[in-house]
C-alpha cells in the first residue's frame, strides 16, 4: 500500500517550483510573472513544512518559517502590484519586454 | 687750530660744490642765464677757495711752528667699510701737499667759474633747442667738488673714485656741444683712452690691496717699506714680467692710471682732442687741474715705487716732454698749441718724478697750472673776441686790441719758458719767473742723477750722513733729518738734498686709528724705515745720458713754440682785417686773466715751493726725493754745473730770438722753412701719425678682428649649432612619430580600445528582458546545484547526489 512520505511532498514542490520557474520565464504579463513568483514561494513553503513534519524536532521551526515566507510574499506581491501599476502608468502596458530601458 | 678742524673745513669745501652741483641741476633753469653761473661760481668754487684760503694761511703757520706733523698723524679717518680683515677708510689726507693742491685748485677754479660766466655770455648755450647753461654750470660744480676730492683722499680707493669722476666730468664738459660732431668724438677718444691707462691703476689698485693688505695711503707705505725689510709678501713673490718684479709691476700699474690722466705718451692722444670742448674747460680741466692729477697720483703712492718703475715713469715722461714739444712747434691752432705745450710740460713733471725731483715735480704742477691756465683763458678770450677763430694763421696784431690778454699772455709764456736772470737778485727776492725754478730744479737733479749719479750712491751718502760728515760735504742736520749733499764743490750752500726721512721717530707719520697701538706702530715704522730706503735704493741706476738732453733740448724748443704762439697771435701785422675787426676784451674775462697773472709771480716764489718741501719730509718715508732747491739758497742749475747755469738760464733769449727772427716778419719765412723741411714737417703736423697708426692697430684691427669672428661665427659656430638643430629635429621627428604615438599612444588607445571591447561584449546578456534574466538565474543555479551534486563533497564516499537518493 502505498504510504504518502517525504518524497511525494518533494516532487509536488518541484513540480511547484518548476512550473512557476516556467511561468516566470514565459509570461510576458507581469502579473502573470508574479503568480510564477508566488509558485515557486509555496512550493519552497511545501518544502519547509514538509522537512519539518519528517526530519524535524517537536518545535516546528519549518512551519513558523514557513508563516514568514507567507507573510513576506504577500509584502512582495503588494509592492510587486505598486511596481506593476507603475510601469503600467509609464508605458500603458504591462508587458515586461518593452519594459527594457535598463538594457545595457 | 687743532681738533680736526682743517680736515673739517676742507672736507666741507668738498661739499660746497656738490651742493651747487645738485642746486643747479634742480633748479637751475628757474634760475636763469646769468643768476645759475654766478650761483656756481660762489657756492661752487667761491665758499672752497675762502676755506682754502684760511686753511693754507693757519697751516703755514703750523709748518713754522712745527705743528705740522702731527696734525697729519693725527689726521681724522672714518672705517667706511670692512672687506674681509681689511678695512677702508674714508679721511682727509692733511699734509702740506693736499694744502697747497687744494689751494692752487681752488684759487684757479674760481677765476675760470669768474671768466665762464662771461664767455657764455657770449657763447650759445642752446643745445637742440634748449638753454643748457645751467648744465655747464652745474658739470664745472660736479668737477670742483671731484678734483677736490681727489686732492684730499686718503685712500687710494677714494682716490680711485674721485678719479674716474673727474674723468666722467671730463668727458661731459669735452662734449658740452654734443650736438656736434667733433665734441662727441673727442668726448669719446678722452673716456676710451682714460679707460686704458685706468685698467693699468685698477691693475696696481689690486696689487696694492692684496700684497699690502691695506689701501690707506700712509699705511700702504709703511707696509711697502716693513715688507722690503723683511722681504715678505710683494717682495717674496718671484713673479716676474718683462722683467720686472711684482713690486715693480704694482708701481708701474699705479703710473698707468696717470698715464691716462695726465695724457703721458702713448696716451696723450685725447688731450690735444679734448680742446673741442669750451675754452674754460680746457682751462680748468685741460691744463690746470685734472691733468695734473696723474702727476699728483705718482707724487702720493711715489713711495711705493720701485727704482725699476721710477725709471719706467722717467722714460715715459722724458719721452712725452721731448716729442710733444716737437709738435707744438707746428701747430697753428691756438688751443692745439697750447695743448701739445701742457702735454711737454707734463712730461717734465713726471720726468721729474721719475728722477726723484719730488719737490721740484710738484712745484712746476703747481707753477704751470697757473701760467697753464692763464694761457688758456687768454686763448679763449682771443676765440671769443675774433668770432670763434682759432686759426692763428689769421690773428696777428691783437695786442692792440686786447691789451690785457696781450699782455698777461706774454707773462705766461716768459712763465713757461723758465724767463729769469741767474743770479740777480733785486731786495732778497731772486729775478725769474715760475718755470725758471721749477723746471730748472727738474734739470738740475736730471743733470745729477745722469753724469754725477753712481749706482749705490743712495745707501752710501746716507750712511756718510749717518756718520755725520765723514766725508765733509755731508752734513746731516739733526732737527729735520734730512741728508744734505754738497757734492759740486760748494760745501757751505748744500744745495743738494737726499731727503729719506723713514729714519725720523719723531716725524713718524704712521696711521694709527681704531686699536692699534700707536707706539708699536710708530717704532716698527722707524725701525724698518732706514734699511728699506737703503736697501730699495741702493742700486738706483744712472739716469741714461740722452733722457737729460732730451730734457734740455726741449728747454731750448718751449721757448720757441711759446714765443712763436704769442707773435703770431698777437704781433706783427693784422692778417685777417675781419678777425682783427671784430676782435675786442670783456671784462668779466680779462679780470681773471689779471689775478691769475699775479698769482703766476706770487706762485713763483715764497709760497709753494717750501710747502711741498715740508709735505716731503713726511711723505716720502720710504723713498728717494731728491732736492736742489733753487728758491732757498741759490738758482738751482747753479750748483749742479756751472755751464748749465747759463745753458737753462739762457734758453729762452735763444728760443725767443729764433721765434722771433722766423715769425717777426710775417709768416714768409715760416712757410719756406716749412717747405724746406719738408717730410719732418709733414711728421710733426700729422703729430707722428699716432692717431692714424692707433686708427689701424685699434679701431681697423677691431673691426677685422670683428670681420673675422663674424665668419668664424657664421662657418663655424653656426655650422655646430645649425647641425645640432638639425640633429634634434631628426630626434624629435623619431621621437614625436614613432615612439610617441605608436608607441606611448598605443598603449594607452589599446587599454581604451580593450576596455571598450570587453565592456561592448558584457553588456550584451543585459538584455533588458526579466524573462531573460530570470532564465539566466534559473539555469546557472541549477547548473551550480547540479555541478555541486556532481562534483561535491563525498558522503560516505559516494556523491552527494545519490547519497541523497
Amino acid at each position: 500500500m502505498l504510504t504518502i512520505g517525504l518524497t511525494h511532498y518533494l516532487i509536488v514542490a518541484a513540480v511547484l517550483f518548476c512550473t512557476g520557474l516556467f511561468t516566470m520565464i514565459t509570461k510576458r504579463n507581469a502579473i502573470g510573472i508574479l503568480i510564477g513568483v508566488e509558485l515557486v514561494l509555496n512550493s519552497a513553503n511545501v518544502n519547509l513544512v514538509a522537512f519539518d513534519r519528517y526530519l524535524g524536532s517537536e518545535r516546528m521551526d519549518g512551519q513558523i518559517v514557513a508563516l514568514f515566507a507567507i507573510v513576506l510574499a504577500a509584502a512582495e506581491a503588494a509592492l510587486a502590484v505598486g511596481i506593476c501599476i507603475n510601469v503600467y502608468k509609464n508605458l500603458a502596458t504591462i508587458d515586461v519586454d518593452s519594459a527594457s530601458q535598463l538594457q545595457g | 687750530m687743532g681738533n680736526h678742524t682743517y680736515e673739517l673745513l676742507l672736507a666741507l669745501g668738498v661739499l660746497s660744490p656738490f651742493v651747487s652741483f645738485w642746486l643747479l641741476v634742480f633748479f637751475g633753469p628757474r634760475l636763469g642765464k646769468p643768476l645759475a653761473g654766478w650761483v656756481g661760481v660762489v657756492l661752487g668754487m667761491g665758499v672752497p677757495l675762502a676755506l682754502s684760503s684760511y686753511v693754507l694761511v693757519n697751516w703755514l703757520g703750523e709748518v713754522e711752528s712745527g705743528q705740522a706733523a702731527a696734525l697729519t698723524a693725527s689726521a681724522l679717518r672714518f672705517q667706511w667699510a670692512m672687506i674681509g680683515p681689511i678695512a677702508i677708510d674714508i679721511g682727509v689726507k692733511l699734509d702740506s701737499l693736499t694744502v697747497a693742491m687744494y689751494f692752487m685748485v681752488t684759487f684757479i677754479a674760481f677765476w675760470i667759474f669768474v671768466f665762464s660766466v662771461g664767455y657764455m655770455s657770449g657763447h650759445s648755450d642752446e643745445v637742440a633747442g634748449k638753454s643748457k647753461y645751467h648744465r655747464f654750470f652745474a658739470y664745472l660744480s660736479l668737477f670742483a667738488f671731484s678734483m677736490l676730492g681727489l686732492v684730499v683722499s686718503s685712500n687710494l680707493l677714494f682716490l680711485f673714485i674721485f678719479w674716474e669722476l673727474v674723468g666722467l666730468c671730463s668727458y661731459l664738459l669735452i662734449g658740452f656741444y654734443f650736438h656736434q660732431r667733433v665734441p662727441q668724438y673727442a668726448q669719446m677718444k678722452a673716456f676710451i683712452t682714460n679707460r686704458v691707462g685706468d685698467f693699468g691703476f685698477l691693475i696696481g689698485l689690486m696689487l696694492v690691496y692684496f700684497q699690502l693688505g691695506t689701501l690707506d695711503l700712509d699705511e700702504a707705505a709703511v707696509v711697502f717699506a716693513q715688507q722690503y725689510a723683511t722681504q715678505t709678501g710683494i717682495f717674496a713673490s718671484t713673479f716676474t714680467m718683462f722683467g720686472w718684479s711684482l713690486a715693480t709691476i704694482m708701481g708701474v700699474g699705479l703710473f698707468c692710471g696717470a698715464m691716462g690722466k695726465s695724457a703721458q705718451f702713448p696716451l696723450h692722444v685725447w688731450l690735444p682732442d679734448a680742446m673741442a670742448g669750451p675754452t674754460p674747460v680746457s682751462a680748468l680741466i685741460h691744463a690746470a687741474t685734472m691733468v695734473a692729477a696723474g702727476v699728483y697720483l705718482v707724487a702720493r703712492v711715489f713711495r711705493l715705487m720701485t727704482p725699476e718703475a721710477l725709471m719706467f715713469v722717467a722714460v715715459i715722461g722724458c719721452l712725452t716732454l721731448a716729442l710733444m714739444a716737437l709738435v707744438a712747434m707746428v701747430q697753428t691752432d691756438i688751443k692745439k698749441c697750447l695743448a701739445y705745450s701742457t702735454l711737454s710740460q707734463l712730461g717734465y713733471m713726471i720726468f721729474g718724478l721719475g728722477c726723484g725731483a719730488w719737490i721740484a715735480a710738484l712745484f712746476h704742477l703747481i707753477t704751470h697750472a697757473f701760467f697753464k691756465a692763464m694761457m688758456f683763458l687768454g686763448s679763449g678770450q682771443v676765440i671769443e673776441g675774433c668770432h670763434h677763430e682759432q686759426d692763428m694763421r689769421k690773428m696777428g696784431g691783437l695786442i692792440r686790441k686786447m691789451p690785457f690778454t696781450g699782455i698777461t699772455f706774454l707773462i705766461g709764456v716768459l712763465a713757461i719758458s723758465g724767463f729769469g736772470i741767474a743770479g740777480l737778485e733785486i731786495g732778497g727776492i731772486k729775478f725769474g719767473l715760475g718755470g725758471f725754478f721749477s723746471k730748472d730744479e727738474i734739470l738740475a737733479v736730471a743733470y745729477t742723477r745722469s753724469f754725477e749719479w753712481e749706482e749705490g750712491d743712495f745707501s752710501k751718502h746716507q750712511e756718510q750722513g749717518d756718520g755725520h760728515g765723514g766725508h765733509g760735504a755731508i752734513d746731516r742736520s739733526d732737527e729735520n733729518d734730512r741728508i744734505r749733499l754738497a757734492s759740486f764743490g760748494q760745501q757751505e750752500s748744500s744745495n743738494l738734498e737726499v731727503l729719506a726721512s723713514g729714519t725720523q721717530a719723531d716725524h713718524g707719520h704712521a696711521v694709527e686709528h681704531g686699536a692699534e697701538n700707536p707706539h708699536s706702530t710708530n717704532e716698527k715704522h722707524s725701525g724698518h724705515g732706514t734699511a728699506a730706503n737703503a736697501g730699495i735704493f741702493a742700486n738706483t741706476p744712472k739716469l741714461p745720458k740722452w733722457m737729460f738732453w732730451l730734457a734740455i733740448i726741449t728747454a731750448y724748443i718751449t721757448p720757441f713754440y711759446m714765443m712763436r704762439c704769442w707773435w703770431m697771435t698777437f704781433m706783427g701785422k693784422p692778417r685777417d682785417e675781419h678777425v682783427h675787426e671784430h676782435a675786442h676784451e670783456v671784462p668779466l674775462m680779462y679780470v681773471p686773466l689779471v689775478v691769475l697773472a699775479v698769482g703766476t709771480f706770487v706762485a713763483s716764489y715764497f709760497l709753494f715751493r717750501p710747502l711741498i718741501a715740508d709735505a716731503s719730509h713726511v711723505g716720502s718715508s720710504a723713498a728717494m726725493v731728491m732736492a736742489i732747491d733753487g728758491t732757498a739758497h741759490t738758482e738751482a742749475v747753479h750748483h749742479a754745473h756751472v755751464w748749465l747755469q747759463y745753458g737753462v738760464g739762457g734758453s729762452f733769449v735763444v728760443g725767443f730770438l729764433v721765434a722771433i727772427a722766423i715769425y717777426g716778419r710775417g709768416l714768409a719765412l715760416a712757410d719756406r722753412l716749412k717747405r724746406v723741411a719738408g717730410p719732418i714737417h709733414t711728421l710733426l703736423e700729422r703729430k707722428y701719425y699716432i692717431d692714424e697708426i692707433y686708427d689701424l692697430v685699434w679701431v681697423k684691427g677691431c673691426v677685422a678682428l670683428a670681420y673675422v669672428a663674424r665668419f668664424f661665427d657664421t662657418y663655424v659656430v653656426d655650422l655646430i649649432f645649425n647641425s645640432l638643430a638639425s640633429v634634434t629635429e631628426r630626434l624629435a621627428a623619431f621621437s614625436g612619430l614613432i615612439i610617441d604615438n605608436q608607441g606611448v599612444d598605443g598603449v594607452v588607445n589599446g587599454v581604451a580600445a580593450t576596455s571598450l571591447d570587453i565592456g561592448d561584449r558584457i553588456r550584451r546578456p543585459q538584455t533588458g528582458r526579466i524573462r531573460n534574466y530570470v532564465l539566466i538565474t534559473a539555469g546557472i543555479a541549477a547548473a551550480v546545484i547540479i555541478g555541486f551534486l556532481i562534483w561535491g563533497p563525498d558522503v560516505g564516499g559516494v556523491p552527494i547526489a545519490v547519497a541523497g537518493l
